[in-house]
Parts: C-alpha cells; structure tokens; sequence
C-alpha cells in the first residue's frame, strides 16, 4: 500500500496557496474562507452559494470537522477582513495539455476534500442559467470516460479563477460550479497510483453487492433536504439523499414512520395516513424481548420499503451509496413496541452472501434514538447472526467516525468480557475470533488500539490494563441501576436463510 | 508486516492467529517496555482517510490512545427535536402484539391503499367540485383520489417516457379509451369533472407525475453522474451461454408463459361466472318482485289455484329429465359413490341425511373409543366391560367378515348372450343391481350373522381358519333340506364362473366394481354397528353387574367345523 496522506497534510503542503483578501462579489466556490462557527472562527470551504431574500448565503464545509457539520451561513458570518485562499487555478494552457505538470498533491486535495462535481443544482434553483444546468451533467458524464478536453464550461470556471480582479461568477448568475475538470485519465493514473479506486472499477465494486462508496463524488454533496418530520421528531438531516429532487424546495420533508414513504406536503401526508396499515417493517419477526424487537426484510421482496429505508439512512450516512438496487440485501430492523406500532429505530444491512466475509453492510441508529446504547444491540445482533451461521464477519468499510467508535467499543467491551470471565491463562487470537464471531483481524487490532498485546520479555502477552477494568466495573454497575440491554440469543428465531443459485444468477 | 517494523533490533517474534497469548492484569508486568511499543503498532481505523484527521474524531481516537478508555470523547450531530405535530391523531394506537413472532409479507402497495394523496391544491378544487354537484352525488376524497389515481395510473402506463421526453398531457378522449372494466363506476363518473384539474396541475409540473417519485435510470449518458439517479438495477452476472441452457430458458420462458395464461384465463372465468352469478340474481330479484305482484293481482282478483307459477320449478323437472341423461353416464364413468341410492337418486335424500347423522354420531363414539384406547395403551383392562380390549381379547377382532362379492352371479341368460347392445346392458346393470339390492338387505340384517372367518396360528405352527356364522343365513331362509341340496352348488357356480366368463366383460366388470363399492360400504357400515352394538351390550352388561352373569351364547348354529363362537366375556 503506498502512503496515504490525510486530506489534512496534504493541504498543508508546501504548494503555494494562493491567499488574498475577497469580498463578497469575488468569493467563488472553492474559496476558503474564515466562518464564525459557536464563537470561534474557523477555516470553511465554500460549496455552494445562493441568492436569498436577506442576501446572499453560503454553503460551508469546516475544514477537518465532519460533513454533517456542513451549512448554510449568511454572508454575515464570513470574516472577509482575514486573507482567503484561492481554489488552486487551473490554467487554460495547461488542461490542453494534460494537467500532468501540476502537482499531483493538489488534485488529491481536490479529490479528498471538496469534489463537488455533481453538486445537485436545485438548491439554487432560481440563479440555474442553461448553462449550468447543463454544466453537470456533460462534464460529468465524461468524467473517466478518456481522452475529451473538458467541455467549455470548464474554462468557464477557470477563467474565473484567471480573472481574479473581475469574476464573473457574481454578477447575476452565482457561479454555482467547481473546478474539478482535469483529464480525467490523469486522474485516473494518480488515484492508481494513490491506491485509489477509479470510478469504472468502483461501480464493478458496487455491482457486485457493496454498499460503501469510497468516491469522493458520490459524497459531499450539498444537502438537499432542510428538516425531517418523522413520528414524533423533527429531524436534521446529515448529508444529500437522492430524495425526488422538488423535495429540496420543501421546507418540511414528511416521513410516514412505518412505511417510510416520503411527502413534500402535509396534506398528502396526512391523507397517506388515513390509508396506511403498516404498524411494523414489512417482514418477518426474528427476535422479540422486553424491549425490541427485530424484523428481517428481504430487499427483493420489498423493494419499496428498502429503498426508503435507504433513502432515510442516506441522510445520515455520507459514505451509503445507492447507486444500485437493494436486491442482494437483507435489512434487519430494529423497532421499539408501543400500542401504536413497532418504530423503527435502527437498522443494519447485511448481503445476502458478502464474497468479502462482511457481515454487515450499513448501520445506522435513527438520530432521534441515537446516544441510547441501541447502536452497541445492533452490532451486537449482527454477531449473534454471524455466530448462529457459524462464521466470522466484520463489518463492510469504509466505517463513518461515529461506526468506528461504536465498532471499538464493542469490540473492547466483547473481548474484556472474555478475557475476565473465562479464567483461561492463554488464549489465541483465533480462540477469541471463534468465540466472537469476530475476524481475526479485528480482534488482533482492537487488543493494539487498547493497548492490550504487548510484547513483553520475549514474548506476545495480553495485558487487561487497569482501565479497561475499571472501565468495564462502571459499565456493569451502570447496568445495574438501569437493566442492560443485551441480546438473548435464545429469543432469536431465526435460521440462516439460504438462496437458490438461480436466484444468485438473476440476482434476485 | 509493516506493522512491527522498525522496531530495529528488538523485532518481535511473529504472532501467529493460532499461538496461545498469555493473560496478565497491569499489575503483573512491569511497563518498561512499553514506550518502545507505543507507535509501533499502527492499526487502520477502517475510516476514509480524508476523514480520518477530522477534529472530533481525532479527539475520540486520541482519547483512547491516551490511555483514556472511558471515551466521553463528544462526536457533535445535528439536534433532533420532538415535533409539534399530532402524533396521536396521525398514528392511531391500532397495534396489538400477536403472541408468536410476527410474519408478513404484504409489501408498502398493499399497504397504502390509493397511491396518490390529495394536496391542499386538490382540496380547494374538490370543495368547489362538489358545490356544484347535488348532495346526494358529491365526491369524497377516496373516489376524488382514485379518479386522480386513474389518470396518473393511464399515463404510466400510455406514456412510459412522459417523465423523459415531452409528450403531450393525455386527451380526456384518450382517457376514456382505457377505461375498461377495472375502472370503478364513480370513477367514469367523476372522471369528466376531474380532468382539467388534473390536467392543469399536470401541466404545472411540466408533464412529469404529480407523485413525488424518484429517479432512475433512464439510459441516458447523464444518468451516470446524476446525484439524484439511484436504485440501478444490476446487470445480470454473465453465464456461460450454452445451447442447453438456452432451450432450458426458453422451455422456462414457454412454460411460465403458458401458466401466466391459465392464470389469466382462469381469473376471466371467474370473473365472467361472477358476472353471471350477479345477473343470475338481479333476474331472481325480478322474478320475486313480480310474483309478489302476481300474489297480489291473485288475492286482488281472487283467484284460487295451486300458486304454482309463485314457486320455482326446478326441483320437479329434475327427476323427469335427469334420470334417462345421468343414468347412462353414471354407470359407465364412475363407480357409483352410493350404490343404495343410485335407483331413485332424489328421493332418497332424507335418508342420507339421516345417514350422515347416524355416522356422525358413530364416528364420535369410535373417536371416542380410540381415545380411551390410547389413553390405556400398554395397560391391560380387567374391568368387566373394558373399552380397550386386553390383547386376547383383539382376536375377536380380527375376524373378518366373509364379504362374498363373487356370489350374486349375474343371471346365465344375460352374460352368455353378451350383446354388445348398450342400451340392453344398461338394463342388465339396472336389474342386477335391484336384485343385489334385496341381497344387502338380507345381509345387512343381522350383523352379528354375518359370516366371517380369521386366520390364526394354532400349536405347532399350524395355520387354521376359523369360520363364524357360516350360512346361518341360509339356516333362516330354506330349511335344511333345501340347504343341503344347494350346498354344493354355489361352489360349482363359483367355478363356471371362472372357466366361462370373460373376466373383463363390460357387464361383469359393471358388476363387480358395484359389488366391490357395496360390499365395501357394508362391511364398514357393519363394523361399525357391530361396534355400537358392543358397546352397548358391554354397558348394558355393566349395567347388569349385579343380576349376575349370562353370557348367552347364541351361535348355537354353527354347521361348520372349526366354527368358534366369540369368546363369552369372562
């Protein structure tokens, strides 16, 4: 694997950025600028810009803080007394020539941090002139595809950046594109040689049943929806969903909590309510205790209510892709009881046979329910499915920041549990993976993270250090006030399900 | 690999999956070592790594790395809020948890009734709509949403690239075109007064669907780059094409084309019958609305007849008909499923019922003695009239009545004439039958005197064959005299026959399979009254206890040798 550099370094390269003061006639997609953020100030990358009654708002990015922190801020909040840096220009001679000469470190800037090159335009729809609506779509549709100079409307963006003094990005069309148009075979190249994926093979990769992108163009995008009503709670969303793009407009997005069937209207909604007979996710019951219940939902067989599932946890999950179809998926749904339903509050997918040993593709816990400890059942689910189908699994990658921290935790709390309880004096790596469920790999990297395999004298050792013990004496007494809420695999009823080759052929 | 490298001189041993770690508290170790070991274990997060320097997690993994493992390390997320809307009124309280885990299969569309949900747009028009209309014809919000439905459903369906290419809004003459017989009533009804609402909305929002829908592919080049295109369908993995396999799918394809069109057939008929079942009882409701006229004119008038034109008729003209039609067919198709009633088919229905009753109430006491029977399985009953009978005491069962299917030989005349002449042998079959009639009733009289016989192995291995109630019959019928003439002449009967007959002549075979479907129908009629009567007579018995024991015996006729009587109850 060659050295990845992190968006972070990479932007603190010695690359010359060039820095400048803007005002709020020149500042373009692509500047960074200073945003007051909580009172602090702090370096924001500039999406997306939009005419509004008050003025003009920006869309922001907070330079190494998560993209749900992403948003709209009025022009007030821009501290344009500070230097801005520049996008980095792109010359018009040198993209006839192939961007070879510029410093690849630059592009990989772009790529990590700020690809934006399908930004949905709908945002912004009353500044859409022709040519922008146009710009996406024929850019990006070349986009890998080889050897075509990047269409005019490229040099659009880069005249742009030449002009400097006089951007015409202000005047009465807000210049809503980026300046991702480079060769795309360069790109290419560079992303192979970085190790990364290009799109063709990324698209094979999801083809063939993954659910995780790693593409910078398929997230980070502008969020499309402003709020969420769902049972009882207004929710925010996180990131883009490709909800029906009029959806953007609407200032409340209605989601019915059963079916998960989406409404730009109220009416339509309530009307929709008044028709709907959905009091739990469409399958079947695999598990019941005092508290949830989970319910196994086939994405062939409910292909409208996965989809929507989809969709919902696209808000909440950068990296989800939903370029393909949820057929190969089985999602198991984890619902509260009450007298008027089973509600949904989390789920997890799972392939239906994950060539790669994943036992889990997307994981997600309902904002509304999240910081409640449902996250640590469901991963706890999905190893309780993995040990009654007698094989290891983790989960599918790239993790989001919040599904890293939830996997360890498991994962420490799992492994201590054995270690303390089972009195053993040794125990291999292999041992702790089968009484898991858990890969090897896993358990091997969570006892480094937590500092637990050392090499002590001459030999490999397991050390329970003094916190993960105290650590685990709280949790227990934790427990102990308020119930634990584990998962009895005596209540699971639920027998590995098995598909037909034919089914697997036509992928179904 | 590169995880311990640089470790310089102090390159740790590998560690392999399967090497069993020893386990120590802190305590135990001393933590010279282990600044050496700090960093050099780089473990991936599994995080994309343009996120992975991000501010809060970073905090988080440091938290951890720290030593801190009580991570209270704060990843922020936008708030959630609780909501102002009416909960309760939108998600009434209808749920009740069944006791078994829930199964389901109903998808959302089955779910949701009308697809299409009225806006407040739509309220405003149908409120003015139905101004306009009478109040007994006003259309409500369900009939407003299935027309609205309908019109969308017949774009879909009309104009498949409406969404992509820009067709015009579809005429209300096409409209009417597709409505067809699925189309509710209301909804022609309504559909005119309807239209050009739809139609401007529809042309307000550019011709594409008035439900919010997603995108997909539409196989256009742009659809690869469009954020809002998803739900592609997978291409089909490749698979070997082989001639085989080819016949294979397309005997598939055929087959499962064909069973679509049975289907297809089969809900047509249906749906005709149902249409005819509906027109058959409008002309019912006619036909009684003018008969109570017709009573009325009649008291009116005074008239004073049989009132036979007040009832239906049908019953009388079935016996008149039927018989000479149903006869014929019935006897060359199909055993007759009641021999006893095959003679005068209608008039015997009182008689099945009564019948049927019977063997219900027989069927429950033999239910009802199987279940005291396994009750007692592997016990042995001494009470004096015990339900189970003890194991010596089945042997009583297992004689088996003599059934004699071969007996009522049909009349030499017929056979040896054989005459391929349908319509004589159907009046063969018809006489036979009359006369194996009388037979079964004679036999059927006396269930006790029904001949039977078992097989049993005596001392020595020996194989007997004991007969019961042999000929008694014949004992109450002719006197002896006349039974000893007979007494070898059934045999020789027997015997022509087997040389003379075509075992496989219509008639005999007519015969038989009647024979075969009485005597089976008897026999079980037989056992099972034999069993009632033993019950009864074991409760009588037990009724009895004190009266003391009489075990009557009364097989005292047995001719045969060998004959036992049923053991007395001991």
């Amino acid at each position: 694997m060659g050295v990845r550099d992190s968006h972070g370094e990479a932007a603190g390269t010695p690359d010359p950025v060039e820095k400048g003061i803007a005002t709020l006639n020149t500042i373009r997609i692509g500047v960074k600028a200073m945003v007051h953020k909580d009172g602090a100030l702090r370096k924001a990358e500039i999406l997306s810009i939009k005419q509004r009654k008050d003025g003009l708002a920006f869309y922001v990015h907070y330079v190494d803080f998560n993209k749900r922190l992403d948003e709209w801020v009025a022009s007030s909040r821009l501290d344009l007394s500070q230097e801005v840096e520049w996008p980095q220009p792109e010359k018009p001679e040198k993209k006839k020539s192939g961007p070879a000469k510029a410093p690849s470190k630059n592009k990989r800037v772009r790529a990590g941090s700020r690809d934006v090159s399908a930004t949905p335009d709908t945002l912004t729809g009353k500044n859409t002139n022709v040519g922008k609506a146009q710009r996406p779509s024929k850019a990006g549709g070349k986009e890998n595809r080889g050897d075509e100079t990047p269409a005019d409307l490229s040099m659009l963006a880069s005249e742009a950046v030449s002009a400097d003094g006089t951007p015409k990005a202000v005047s009465e069309d807000i210049d809503m594109m980026d300046a991702s148009f480079t060769d795309a075979k360069e790109i290419k190249e560079e992303e192979r040689a970085l190790g990364l994926m290009s799109r063709e093979e990324e698209i094979e990769k999801l083809r063939t049943s993954g659910s995780m992108t790693q593409n910078p163009t398929e997230v980070h995008r502008v969020r499309n929806l402003d709020r969420l009503q769902m049972g009882k709670y207004d929710i925010e969303p996180w990131y883009f969903s490709p909800y029906p793009a009029s959806f953007s407009d609407a200032e409340v997005v209605y989601i019915d909590e059963f079916c998960l069937s989406y409404f730009d209207n109220k009416r339509a909604f309530e009307r929709h309510r008044t028709k709907c007979t959905l009091t739990h996710p469409p399958g079947n019951e695999i598990y019941r205790d005092d508290n949830i219940s989970f319910f196994e939902v086939d994405g062939r067989r409910q292909r409208t209510w996965c989809r929507n599932l989809c969709l919902l946890s696209k808000l909440f999950l950068d990296h989800k892709t939903l370029y393909y179809d949820v057929d190969p998926f089985l999602f198991y749904c984890m619902c509260t009881r009450d007298e008027t339903g089973c509600h949904l509050v989390g789920y997890f997918s799972k392939e239906k046979e994950s060539g790669e040993g994943y036992n889990l593709a997307c994981i997600l816990t309902l904002p509304q329910y999240q910081r409640r400890g449902y996250g640590r059942l469901l991963i706890s689910f999905s190893y309780e499915l993995s040990k009654r189908e007698g094989k290891v699994g983790s989960p599918e990658k790239p993790l989001s920041d919040l599904g890293l921290l939830g996997y360890r935790q498991y994962w420490r709390e799992t492994l201590v549990e054995i270690l303390l309880d089972s009195g053993r004096e040794t125990v291999s790596e292999n041992e702790l993976a089968m009484l898991t469920s858990m890969t090897e790999k896993d358990v091997h990297e969570t006892l480094v993270t937590f500092k637990m395999l050392r090499y002590n004298k001459g030999q490999w050792i397991i050390v329970l250090t003094d916190e993960v013990i105290e650590e685990r004496n709280k949790r227990l007494e934790k427990e102990k006030i308020k119930g634990s809420r584990k998962i009895d695999p005596a209540r699971l009823q639920w027998k590995p399900p098995v598909f037909t080759a034919s089914s697997r052929t036509w992928n179904w | 690999m590169t995880r311990y490298a640089g470790l310089g001189r102090t390159r740790p041993k590998k560690l392999t999956p399967k090497a069993p770690i020893p386990i120590y508290r802190e305590h135990q170790i001393d933590d010279l070592e282990e600044e050496i070991q700090n960093g050099l274990q780089q473990v991936e997060t599994g995080v994309e790594k343009a996120e992975e320097s991000e501010y809060h997690l970073q905090v988080a993994i440091n938290a951890v790395a720290s030593g801190r493992v009580v991570n209270e390390a704060h990843i922020p997320t936008p708030e959630t809020v609780l909501s102002n809307l009416q909960y309760d009124e939108l998600y009434p309280p209808v749920f009740s948890q069944p006791a078994t885990y829930i199964r389901f299969s109903s998808t959302v569309e089955d779910c949701c009734g009308c697809p299409y949900n009225m806006t407040d747009e739509d309220d405003v028009f149908l409120k003015i709509m139905n101004e306009k209309r009478d109040p007994a014809d006003r259309c409500t919000e369900d009939q407003f949403e299935e027309v609205m439905n309908f019109f969308e459903e017949t774009v879909r369906l009309k104009q498949p690239y409406a969404a992509v290419g820009s067709a015009p809004v579809l005429s209300f003459a096409e409209m009417q075109e597709s409505m067809d017989a699925t189309v509710e009533d209301y909804v022609r009804r309504l559909a005119k007064d309807v239209y050009d609402h739809w139609k401007t909305r529809r042309l307000n929002n550019g011709n594409q669907s008035l439900l919010p829908s997603l995108k997909f592919e539409t196989g256009a080049e742009t659809d690869d780059t469009d954020p809002y295109v998803c739900f592609r369908r997978r291409e089909v993995r490749q698979v070997r094409k082989t001639r085989g396999r080819d016949a294979q799918s397309a005997d598939k394809l055929r087959r499962l084309r064909k069973e679509l069109e049975d289907a297809r057939q089969l809900v047509a008929l249906v749906r005709q019958r149902e249409l005819a079942r509906k027109e058959m009882l409008a002309t019912e409701r006619i036909l009684f609305l003018q008969r109570a006229e017709v009573k009325d004119m009649k008291r009116k008038l005074n008239i004073k007849d049989d009132d036979e034109d007040l009832i239906n008729q049908k019953p009388k003209k079935k016996p008149i008909e039927a018989p000479p039609m149903q006869r014929p067919a019935a006897a060359q198709l199909r055993m007759p499923p009641k021999p006893g009633a095959q003679a005068a088919e209608d008039l015997q229905l009182l008689e099945d019922v009564q019948a049927e009753k019977e063997n219900e109430i027989i069927r429950d006491i033999k239910a009802n003695i199987a279940k005291h029977m396994k009750w007692n399985e592997g016990y042995v009953d001494f009470t004096r009239a015990p339900l189970s009978p003890s194991p010596e005491r089945t042997v009583d069962i297992s004689f088996r009545p003599a059934i004699t299917t071969q007996l009522p030989t049909p009349p030499s005349s017929d056979s040896s004439e054989n005459t391929p002449d349908l319509a004589l042998d159907m009046s063969g079959t018809v006489s036979y039958r009359d006369k194996l009639d009388e037979h079964a009733l004679i036999m059927s009289e006396d269930a006790n005197k029904m001949p039977s016989f078992r097989r049993r192995i005596g001392r020595g291995g020996r194989l007997l064959i004991d007969r019961r109630n042999f000929a008694s019959r014949c004992r109450v019928e002719l006197d002896p005299w006349k039974a000893d003439r007979f007494k070898y002449d059934q045999e020789d009967s027997d015997e022509d026959l087997d040389y003379e007959m075509d075992q496989y002549d219509i008639s005999l075979m007519q015969n038989r399979a009647i024979m075969l479907a009485k005597a089976r129908d008897q026999a079980h009629a037989q056992a099972q009254a034999a069993q009632v009567r033993r019950l009864q007579a074991e409760q009588a018995a037990l009724n009895n206890l004190n009266s003391g024991q009489t075990s009557g015996q009364t097989m005292g006729s047995n001719p045969g040798p060998g004959a036992i009587a049923p053991t007395p109850e001991t």
